[in-house]
């Protein structure tokens, strides 16, 4: 079988407009006493206005980690950007000063944390914590950030917030502190929005309204969204495109319809299969064997082989493309879809 | 709130009572007899004797010599020493002293304290913050006995750069006792802000705080230092009622007529009436400072609330 030639199709996210943000071969690495940490390992992408691009992966898979590099707040040391480049409307944030970098934060590119309880200061009001971007960005004075606080908790939904906004973080309940979370990242009026989870640690229901609003919030503004998960339910709903992560690398890109559809990496396959459908009810659950890989020693060639139920080795393998030692580059795999294997096609079933 | 304080302090009653009543017991249990140690080598009548030890109650048992101490106490009176001198004169006299000490080792405290913590703790693991760690550990581990000898020897005597002891040369006399004083909680606030600080330097806020943009300055003052000093602040308060019990060996040492040395000496002349009284005292304002700390927290932290 000889691979098409697929190097003129449409590359995945070419259905929207210009990108705002690409990332573009991003190596981070975290340097420990023990070693090593390969975090991130070459992942590049890109994100339209108006686009949602759900990020998936696994925990330990890179996804938080690539999503606060772009933001520049990783901890460092012992956290290193190795290489790569991150561009926000056609400027490298890696090469601008930390300075210029700060003032993209906010009015360029925001982000909202899984757990809001933590993640919002419990010595100040949520008023002040919201204000404090137009204080910080433009210079407002106390009274006038307050009055836009409220303004934008009216906007993300909050009841009576005139009356809450002097109120303290535990003072509310975890949906309306995400909300409060949403409403500082969107103050701005930022041009992507990174989402880290924003709904795990939230109830079933709180989540779909929360999911409803940063929707609603997109539609009205038409920022680029990078929704962080590992909820294929969330990514089903609500995003255009997806990038499944393993390993700190992205092994399968593509639109949610086609990914979903018809995986063409063993990994999403085996993500799928791993999810319970109501249509095969009473059928049982296939977990994907094994465990994660250990980011300080990921394992030579592809590193999902050990636990490929597909993987051909030494004599069974095509000329390089053994999986225990050929690394498979991420590569176009059909009209639009980018996978990372080197028996995709068979996946696909084409 | 003010029905808490109210509770709390209606709840230092008994607290002083138990108090007063087991150094009572403690000074009645010292061997010897005070009036013939207040007479030394002179001699003197037995009728005398006699005499005296009817006026101070000591021939009765403990509990009615306790009696008579808080009948006294209820009408304002805190006795007389020996000498016929009343308690609560002695305290007049010598409470400025001890309360100037313990100012002046307070603001050493947090001062020295907190600038050396913060600095640590934003910059872990440098030469600075090394730097600290010995000098802390080497502080705490020395005795203040011992320090405070030292301290005389070096910088009052060799050096001459301070009075050796006694006050008369003012606020400048209170400096070397008060840094001695100050030397243990010193090293302890160090030790404490620098964790505090390292520790919310972590914490998921001050991520969010450098995600939304803000200055390095807003991240570190606003979001950083005011979450880590709630712990520094409140030890702080409750060290002042600690230092104003505390200045016995500093004030000995440095021969400032304050309460502690009043104390030690009033121990060693068996002096119940000025014991009590003053130790009482110090009692007091260590349940006093602790439960201004107490008010304290609830004002620095949202999340803390009585009632």
């Amino acid at each position: 079988m000889t691979r098409p030639d697929l190097s003129t199709s449409p590359v995945p996210g070419a259905a929207f407009g210009t990108p705002v943000l690409e990332v573009d071969d991003l190596h981070v690495e975290f340097r420990t006493r023990s070693g090593v940490v390969n975090a991130v390992n070459g992942i590049s992408y890109s994100l339209a206005e108006g686009e949602t691009l759900a990020v998936l992966g696994e925990s330990g898979s890179g996804k938080s980690v690539s999503a606060q590099a772009i933001m520049g707040i990783l901890d460092s040391p012992p956290a290193v950007i190795t290489g790569g480049g991150i561009y926000f409307q056609g400027e490298d944030l890696l090469k601008q000063s930390p300075e210029e970098q700060r003032k993209v934060r906010g009015p360029g590119i925001s982000m909202i944390f899984q757990d809001a309880l933590s993640s919002l200061n419990p010595v100040y009001s949520v008023g002040y914590q919201i204000g404090e971007m137009f204080r910080a960005h433009r210079g407002m004075s106390k009274r006038d950030a307050k009055k836009h606080a409220i303004e934008l908790m009216d906007r993300v939904r909050i009841p009576a917030a005139a009356s809450r906004v002097d109120d303290y973080p535990h003072q509310f309940s975890g949906g309306m502190r995400q909300r409060v979370m949403i409403a500082m990242a969107i103050a701005l009026d930022p041009r992507v929005l990174i989402a880290d989870e924003p709904t795990t640690a939230l109830d079933v229901t709180v989540q779909a309204q929360v999911m409803d609003l940063l929707k609603d919030l997109q539609r009205d503004t038409g920022m680029g969204l990078v929704l962080i998960t590992h909820d294929l339910g969330v990514v089903n709903e609500v995003a255009d495109n997806v990038a499944v992560m393993y390993a700190g690398r992205i092994v399968e890109r593509g639109t949610v319809d086609d990914v979903f559809g018809n995986p063409a990496h063993p990994y999403t396959d085996g993500l799928m299969s791993s999810v319970p459908q109501v249509e095969a009810k009473g059928g049982r659950l296939q977990p994907i064997v094994g465990q994660p890989p250990n980011l300080a020693a990921i394992p030579s060639g592809c590193p999902f082989h050990p636990r490929c139920s597909r993987r051909r080795l030494g004599a069974a393998a095509a000329p390089g493309r053994e999986c225990a030692t050929d690394v498979p580059p991420l590569r176009l795999v059909a009209p639009g879809r980018e996978a990372a294997c080197h028996y995709s096609e068979e996946v696909l079933g084409v | 709130m003010g029905r808490y304080v109210a509770r709390r302090l209606l709840l230092t009653i008994p607290v002083l009572l138990g108090a007063s009543f087991l150094i009572f017991g403690m000074v009645y249990a010292l061997p010897g007899d005070p009036i013939r140690a207040l007479a030394g080598d002179r001699p003197v009548s037995p009728a005398v004797v006699e005499v005296l030890r009817e006026r101070f109650h000591l021939n009765d048992p403990l509990w009615v010599q306790y009696w008579e101490y808080l009948k006294g106490l209820f009408q304002g009176d805190l006795g007389t020493d020996f000498r016929g001198r009343p308690v609560l004169d002695t305290i007049e006299r010598t409470l400025p002293v001890t309360v100037k000490l313990a100012l002046v080792a307070i603001v050493f405290e947090a001062v020295i304290g907190l600038v050396a913590g913060v600095l640590a703790g934003i910059r872990r693991n440098s030469f600075f913050d090394n730097l600290v760690l010995v000098s802390t550990t080497l502080i705490v581990s020395i005795p203040i006995l011992v320090l405070a000898f030292v301290a005389q020897l070096l910088f009052g005597l060799k050096l001459g750069w301070f009075p050796i002891a006694g006050t008369r040369e003012g606020l400048y006399s209170y400096l070397l006792p008060g840094l001695v004083l100050a030397s243990g909680s010193l090293a302890y606030v160090a030790r404490l802000t620098r964790t505090s600080v390292a520790e919310n330097l972590r914490a998921d806020y001050v991520r969010t705080a450098r995600a939304k943009g803000l200055p390095n300055r807003t991240v570190i003052v606003r979001h950083t230092l005011r979450n880590s000093l709630i712990p520094v602040v409140t030890f702080i308060g409750a060290d002042i009622g600690t230092l104003l019990g505390g200045a016995i060996v500093t004030e000995t040492v440095f021969n400032l007529p304050g309460i502690g040395r009043e104390v030690f000496d009033s121990v060693r002349a068996q002096e119940g009436a000025v014991v009590v009284g003053i130790v009482t005292l110090m009692v007091f304002f260590f349940i006093f400072f602790n439960l201004v700390v107490d008010v304290l927290y609830a004002v620095l932290d949202p999340r803390i609330r009585y009632d």
